[in-house]
């Protein structure tokens, strides 16, 4: 008995160690991106890895706030971002309220429809979604960065699935009070649909805030640049030619925050989330 | 994913049949591109503000050209915006199939047979006022089936840039400075030391190519019409380039020394010679103002010497409202006193002879980026040749390990498939 | 509500007092979804099927009366006709191919593996864990990419501590040499024999197939596994936990007998979450894009470039949006392909049917789609 236990705590020490070392793997990298961004072009380059600057310079960020456009990529991205979460909130839970609850010719066509669509890969869409833009008119706009995200087939899904754990009762009482499918719709169900609906702006801030393709194929003027459109051009070489690693750390760290602190308020939702919603 | 084929196939329809409703609702978008094809002689005209896209260099670049189209502007009373393109090629090319795409913009020769044949651009260059004073070389880099296109903006050639710390502490003089490929060989291996490598330069035919130039080569042949790029003489210019990379004395700025491109490896002296264009004083200047260094020709090769030449161009579009005013503004971005003052604030030379004197009086330490144009060899321009040249670096990347007779083939048979 | 003006009027009789209007209400509240879908998605993907079809070389609308069929050209320039095209395509399928065939298998063997970690851990370090391998999954591609510039540069961290143990790291995303060919030639091995070298398939020789992805891409391939290993994680961490007294039995045991536990019965009982793995694994793999975009453009040697990025920088750089759109939905046929494949591959065979009884799992609907 006593030989059975000793093992287990070997066993348990051991799964501990590893799982430390790999935690640490994963986590060394953002470190090491902090600490570079305030570094000096010159420490960046001799000391790669060391996590903490020779001599802590902020220029990389006066560089990006004051004299470049990166305040204004932040606040298109945020734009987007917003209008698209909402967007997605709204039409999401309709669609996926009336596909979940109410009786109507077509709906499994409907149904089957946003099924096949959430089979599309993205990336075969950049050529088609530029021309489609371009035909509307609303090539290099807000409207063509906003209106084609502003629904996603996976959220449609998503609702549907937890309208569909609610018991029916809970709507009959307003039924039989005569209200309407809006009215049921808005005051009863969607109230209780919170932890959905908070799955729903995870997954919608995340995935527009981080969006790249879709912007770089519906717009091309320098104000409705976003962050991640912004970020990539830079590490591309734009703003000078040289390395300049500090300076695009620094972009892609403040990139990083919002969706962090969005991570970890909502750390054990978004577990629980991306469960049911991975979709990349 | 998809349940049964059946119920999805019903499902695509269903959706088809809806969004066709909403496309004959407000399907507008297709029907006002297309116009304004004007031929030469026969520009539009109109109030509207003109937007002038650049591909540039740096802040100092674009603060020079939106000063310039500022005054223009004060002085014609017409609005016009310059707008600095993140991805100039990328811009432009959905520009033109959005059928909003900027009045003028800059223009690269290897961009202009493409642009040309679909209709994009209006040929203007015969109707400029100051047609007479550019250079002919540059002027028959913008004509395509004998009209000419757009105004030069300016141009560079190669040199061979020489740090002059790292030269001097290697116990070298002006006598030194090479004129073969045999002096450059030694010299760059004098100049090797720990961490320092003689020559840098980028990996690709933009740099490369001078070598071939240097021996006699060409990709294409001088009239465009034939592909030249499996000959002996471009083998010869490879081989030597590939013999002085193994050696470590040459090395690729990107590859072999990590750096973003010449300019940076130099400045940060990974490199104590480098081969780059007049580009390079303006990002000395700004971002390694301590490092000192001095321009030479480039050496010559067995036929001669030989360096290549870039440039660009003012390309308007077809789709322009206003080309009337657009074409007013080339006139004034060209004249002699504005690409002087270009040239002053971002390193390139005046594409127009009558600032040639000016211009080497007052950059004298430059003298051998001018002298070079007597010799130099521009980048082919054949319709679809950009691809040719970018899988044709793709192969230079690799030319340590490779052999440069395949690497000739290939680029031949490519070149031949765009050509005459 | 203005868009209940255009919808449809398909209404019907009312069937009961309670459920009147349904049918109305039902289309206007799927109305949105439907219109953004079919025009975003349907009406794009038939305006790009037309333009790989047609001749159209990026001026005005592809529908103008100058734009002319030239029916599969397109398609032959990617596939036979053996120019640049054809070789550029066979390229991108090779780099893309190799990347697949390593991320897949990666990802969800190291996802899986932290799963089982993180699930013997006591209940608090699992959250602390939990959160560390998922913490790279949140991050935008863009910004991980500028990240993983800096680390894999050649004077970068990765080098510095490959430094540490005597490793002369290579000058990773400037490397375009495949790690196949570099193992051969650790061996001498520098050309193939003719066979490989003079026959080929789309432009590339059988040899340079089998290059294997450049060091480059290795490093891209890292930082895929990196950063999708949290989210798969989090799926085998669910389905374990689904499992329920098993695995917490397991746990109990010593490692010999854990280890046998786990491929006999614990492994068999994830086959769905291993399914759906494997599927969003291969599905993402072949859309390689926007690390791409944001870190080598193809370069070096356009050994990085993936049929994604092809079709766009063929399109939007290259001017020809036929092939791009060609390029598309040859790459579209392949993750189809591959899904259905990979259905097929791992359907329930009824061989242990017995031991299947024994351990049977409730699907969890979830991670079955």
């Amino acid at each position: 008995m006593r030989r059975w236990r000793s093992r287990t705590v070997t066993w348990q020490i051991a799964l501990y160690a590893l799982l430390i070392v790999l935690a640490l793997i994963y986590i060394s990298p953002f470190l090491i991106q902090i600490s570079t961004s305030f570094k000096t072009d010159a420490d960046a380059a001799s000391n790669p890895v060391s996590l903490i600057p020779q001599t802590w310079s902020a220029a990389a960020y006066e560089r990006l706030f004051l004299r470049s456009d990166f305040p204004l990529w932040f606040a298109n991205s945020a734009v987007v971002t917003i209008c698209v979460t909402l967007g997605r909130v709204f039409f999401c839970s309709l669609a996926g309220y009336a596909l979940a609850r109410l009786q109507f010719r077509g709906r499994g066509v409907i149904f089957a429809g946003v099924v096949a669509v959430m089979a599309v890969p993205a990336v075969v869409l950049l050529i088609p979604k530029f021309l489609v833009i371009n035909q509307l008119g609303m090539y290099d706009s807000y409207a063509g960065m906003i209106v084609p995200l502003l629904v996603d087939a996976a959220g449609v899904f998503i609702m549907k699935n937890f309208f569909e754990s609610i018991p029916v009762s809970v709507e009959e009482q307003a039924r039989i009070d005569g209200a309407g499918s809006f009215r049921v719709f808005w005051s009863v169900v969607l109230p209780m649909a919170r932890p959905a609906l908070i799955t729903i702006i995870i997954l919608s801030f995340q995935g527009s805030w981080n969006e790249l393709a879709h912007f770089i194929v519906s717009t091309q003027s320098p104000e409705l640049t976003t962050l991640t459109k912004g970020v990539a051009r830079l590490a591309s070489g734009q703003l000078s030619q040289g390395t300049q690693y500090p300076l695009k750390l620094a972009a892609a760290l403040i990139m990083t925050i919002p969706v962090a602190v969005l991570f970890f308020i909502f750390q054990r939702r978004i577990m629980n989330a991306s469960e049911g919603a991975v979709k990349e | 994913m998809a349940r049964s084929t059946a119920r999805t196939i019903v499902g695509i329809g269903a959706l088809a049949t809806a969004s066709a409703l909403v496309l004959t609702g407000c399907g507008s978008g297709f029907s006002d591109s297309g116009g304004g094809e004007a031929g030469s002689g026969e520009l539009t005209s109109s109030d509207d503000a003109l937007t002038i896209l650049i591909g540039s260099s740096g802040d100092a670049e674009t603060d020079a050209v939106t000063e310039a189209v500022a005054a223009w502007s004060a002085e014609s009373g017409i609005d016009a915006d310059v707008v600095a393109a993140s991805d100039l090629s990328q811009e432009l090319s959905q520009g033109f199939a959005a059928g909003s795409p900027p009045d003028l913009f800059y223009l690269a020769p290897e961009a202009l047979a493409g642009y040309a044949s679909n209709g994009s651009l209006t040929p203007y260059g015969d109707l400029l006022s100051n047609k007479d004073d550019f250079y002919p070389s540059l002027v028959s880099n913008f004509t395509y089936e004998d009209e000419f296109y757009c105004a030069p903006k300016d141009f560079s050639t190669l040199g061979l840039i020489i740090n002059t710390r790292l030269w001097e502490a290697a116990g070298l003089t002006d006598a030194d400075i090479p004129t073969t490929w045999d002096e450059l060989a030694s010299v760059a291996q004098t100049l090797t030391a720990d961490g320092v490598t003689g020559l840098a330069f980028g990996a690709e035919y933009q740099r490369v190519g001078a070598f071939m130039a240097q021996a006699g080569g060409s990709l294409v042949s001088e009239d465009g019409t034939e592909a030249t790029a499996d000959s002996p003489e471009n083998l010869e210019a490879l081989t030597f380039v590939k013999e002085q990379l193994a050696s470590g004395t040459f090395g690729y700025a990107t590859i072999d020394l990590g750096a973003g491109w010449g300019g940076e490896a130099f400045g940060k002296e990974q490199a104590a010679m480098v081969i780059e264009g007049n580009w390079i004083t303006g990002a000395m200047e700004n971002d390694f103002p301590a490092v000192e260094y001095i321009v030479a020709e480039l050496p010559a090769g067995p036929a001669g010497q030989g360096t290549l030449q870039f440039t660009n161009c003012w390309g308007m579009a077809a789709d322009s409202p206003n080309q009337e005013a657009a074409l007013d503004l080339v006139e004034y971005l060209t004249s002699t006193e504005q690409v002087l003052a270009f040239s002053d604030a971002f390193g390139p030379m005046p594409p127009v002879e009558s600032a040639a004197d000016q211009w080497t009086s007052d950059n004298s330490e430059l003298a051998a980026f001018l002298a070079a144009a007597d010799y130099a060899q521009g980048v082919p321009t054949n319709d679809g040749i950009a691809a040719v040249i970018s899988d044709f670096n793709a192969a230079l990347e690799n030319l340590k390990a490779a052999d440069p007779q395949q690497i000739l083939d290939t680029v031949q048979s490519n070149t031949e498939a765009v050509v005459g | 509500m203005t868009a209940l003006a255009t919808a449809p009027r398909r209404d019907r009789r009312p069937r009961s007092g309670l459920r009147r209007g349904e049918t109305l209400a039902g289309w206007v509240f799927t109305l949105p979804v439907l219109v953004i879908l079919g025009v975003f998605l349907l009406v794009p993907v038939l305006m790009a099927l037309w333009v790989s079809f047609s001749d159209w070389s990026g001026r005005g609308s592809p529908f103008a009366p100058g734009v002319g069929f030239v029916g599969l050209e397109n398609y032959a320039a990617i596939t036979t006709d053996g120019g640049l095209p054809t070789r550029d395509f066979g390229t991108s399928l090779r780099n893309n191919a190799w990347y697949v065939l390593l991320v897949v298998p990666l990802q969800t063997a190291l996802s899986l593996f932290l799963a089982v970690l993180v699930n013997r851990a006591v209940l608090r370090g699992r959250g602390v864990f939990r959160t560390a391998f998922y913490f790279p999954s949140v991050t935008s591609s863009v910004a991980i990419t500028v990240l993983w510039l800096f680390l894999f540069s050649a004077t970068g961290a990765v080098n510095e501590i490959l430094s540490w143990v005597g490793i002369n790291g290579p000058n990773w995303f400037n490397d375009p040499t495949g790690i196949v060919h570099n193992f051969l030639g650790a061996f001498g091995v520098t050309s193939g024999p003719d066979a490989l070298t003079e026959n080929g398939f789309l432009g590339v020789t059988f040899w340079n197939w089998l290059a294997g992805p450049s060091v480059a891409m290795t490093a891209l391939i890292f930082m895929a596994v990196f950063t999708t290993s949290g989210t798969f994680m989090l799926l085998f961490i669910a389905a374990l936990q689904n499992l329920g007294g098993d695995v917490e039995e397991a746990a109990m045991m010593d490692g010999a007998n854990a280890w046998k536990r786990f491929w006999k019965v614990t492994l068999p009982q994830l086959r769905p979450t291993l399914f759906t793995v494997l599927t969003l694994g291969l599905i993402g793999c072949w859309q390689v894009f926007d690390q791409i975009y944001t870190g080598t453009q193809g370069a070096p040697g356009k050994t990085t470039v993936t049929p994604a990025y092809l079709s766009y920088s063929s399109a939007f750089l290259g001017q020809d949006w036929g092939q791009g759109a060609a390029i598309a939905f040859i790459l579209f046929a392949i993750i189809v392909f591959f899904t259905i494949f990979q259905r097929w591959v791992l359907r329930e065979r009824p061989v242990s049917r017995r031991r299947a009884r024994q351990y049977e799992v409730r699907p969890t609907g979830r991670s079955m789609r």
